[in-house]
């Protein structure tokens, strides 16, 4: 439809970029408005304090280390968390999925557990693992595993019988029907599934850094919040929402490339 | 066109189906939902048996049947003397949806039963290379189904059935989700391609010119519950003409003979 109009000095692709870039750029200016101009300025720094210090924060450290290393650290933890959550919900989820008596087992335990918050489990966290690493990686592999595990499940109970019949027709076993169908079978749900999870885990990791820690991104908000420092608590929110898209996107550009034979239809 | 002979046990049958029954517990619990009833009939070498008979009468469920897909209440399949028990490659099945599997591409679909199977790679590659090219779609190799036309996907459908080389083909309404010109040329296609590579074929429809165009022999089937009412010998020369007085005629015979369905 844009394409018709009079104005085609712009294609699509370039006109959606364009209004990404106003909405953005709109938000900016309502934000440093409402903080210099009304009464709001007093728990709400303006944007432009919060952009130059998040941008000053890359060179110059905040508690011991610079914005990159505080990211990398946050994203340390939500990778091994999440490298766990993966294994252990596709795992789980396909077993469901396809045993009927693995389904019965697991499926009451699991829908107990789900709806519990991750953050619900900290102090039972810090009982058991301590102040480590290893609390933060349990906190953030709640906060993304539930999700792995029930786009799994719902992806390998989905799987069309007649493949599964057709399978078989061409001499497949079971372990074959299972690898060969079942899991390809399931792959797009899986994907959904890690998408929402990746996101998921992203936003525990603040909750799990809130235990004992002195680096990450949530720590530079949790140490904001005790020291009443308002733009460094906006500069980790803005520099947790920049990473946290960056990574929806590259689990749907994997997706995408993983799932080709999903997305051709209507050919 | 002759009647046949009644159902006399053959020792040279590829497939024979001894008095198959089968009922369903119906939903509202009570009693029996009754499919197929007495079903008895064989299928010989290189014969292309044509099941016809309208709408919802079981033809699917006898298909499942002969395939070891589901099991009959009553009654025993024989595949040359020995009882189906489950699924075999031995019997390759083509589906009215094509069932292919839509995360492989054509060629791994087509090599998916010898690569189950275990063959070596080579011999793989040359089954595969050999029957895209028997159902024309050299090229298609690294396509995805979804990128292919209903027809090309059926012939797919057919070349993976082939690939593993069966005793025997299960064809349930294969045709039946295509638009009448498609259906039209992969009528002639599969007649063209079973020529060339004859087949114990028991093909499934609901379309008289298609049981006509393609039988070696015509079983009537009955409505619910399906048993066997008639059965034609098709003598006509292939390739066959839709409009020839013969084939008219027969035509005319059969649907006179067939069941109403709603």
């Amino acid at each position: 439809m844009i394409d018709n109009t009079k104005d085609s000095r712009f294609s699509v692709k370039q006109l959606i970029v364009i209004y990404t870039i106003i909405s953005l750029m709109s938000l900016l200016a309502v934000w440093e408005l409402v903080a210099r101009f009304t009464k709001a300025s007093m728990f709400l720094p303006p944007a432009s304090q919060v952009l130059v210090a998040f941008c000053r924060s890359f060179v110059e450290p905040i508690g011991k280390r610079t914005m990159l290393a505080h990211i990398g650290v946050s994203l340390y933890r939500v990778g091994v968390a999440f490298f766990f959550a993966t294994i252990a919900g596709i795992a789980l989820g396909v077993g469901m999925g396809y045993s009927r008596l693995a389904e019965a087992i697991l499926k009451p335990i699991f829908e107990f557990i789900r709806p519990i918050p991750p953050l619900a489990w900290i102090p039972l966290s810090i009982l058991w693992f301590g102040l480590g690493d290893t609390g933060k990686f349990f906190i953030i592999f709640l906060g993304c595993f539930c999700f792995i595990t029930v786009n799994t499940y719902d992806g390998a109970k989905n799987v069309d019988p007649e493949l599964i019949g057709a399978a078989r027709m061409l001499g497949a076993n079971e372990r074959q029907v299972f690898f060969e169908i079942v899991l390809p079978s399931s792959v797009p749900y899986i994907f959904a599934g890690l998408q929402i999870a990746v996101t998921a885990g992203w936003s525990a990791v603040v909750g799990a850094e809130m235990i004992q820690s002195n680096e990450g991104v949530g720590w530079m908000i949790v140490r904001g919040m005790n020291t009443g420092n308002t733009v460094q608590i906006m500069v980790g929110i803005v520099a947790i929402g920049i990473v946290g898209f960056i990574l929806a996107n590259l689990t749907s550009a994997l997706e995408r490339r993983l799932c080709a034979w999903n997305e051709q239809k209507g050919m | 066109m002759e009647r046949a002979e009644g159902n006399v046990g053959s020792p040279a049958a590829v497939l024979e189906c001894r008095n198959v029954g089968r009922s369903f517990d119906s939903y509202d619990g009570g009693g029996k939902n009754e499919v197929l009833r007495g079903m008895d009939f064989e299928v010989h070498e290189n014969e292309f048996l044509v099941l016809f008979g309208a709408g919802q009468c079981g033809k699917t469920t006898l298909l499942n049947i002969l395939a070891g897909l589901d099991m009959p209440t009553e009654g025993q399949v024989l595949t040359r003397g020995k009882k189906v028990t489950g699924p075999a490659p031995e019997r390759g099945m083509v589906y009215q949806k094509t069932s292919l599997f839509p995360w492989m591409t054509v060629e791994d679909n087509v090599g998916f039963g010898p690569k189950v199977q275990h063959m070596p790679e080579n011999e793989r590659q040359a089954r595969i290379k050999k029957y895209l090219e028997l159902v024309g779609l050299t090229g298609f190799e690294k396509n995805y189904p979804s990128q292919l036309s209903g027809g090309m996907r059926q012939r797919v459908g057919i070349a993976r059935a082939y690939a593993n080389q069966p005793d025997i083909m299960l064809m349930d309404e294969p045709f039946g989700h295509l638009d009448a010109q498609t259906r039209y040329m992969m009528e002639e296609e599969l007649q063209r391609i079973w020529q060339k590579e004859k087949r114990t074929v028991i093909f499934v429809t609901n379309n008289i010119e298609e049981a006509l165009f393609l039988a070696d022999r015509i079983i009537l089937l009955t409505n619910c519950p399906t048993h066997i009412k008639e059965e034609y010998i098709i003598n006509m020369p292939h390739p066959r003409d839709y409009v020839d007085p013969e084939f008219l005629r027969l035509r005319q015979l059969i649907t006179d003979n067939m069941d109403l369905t709603l």
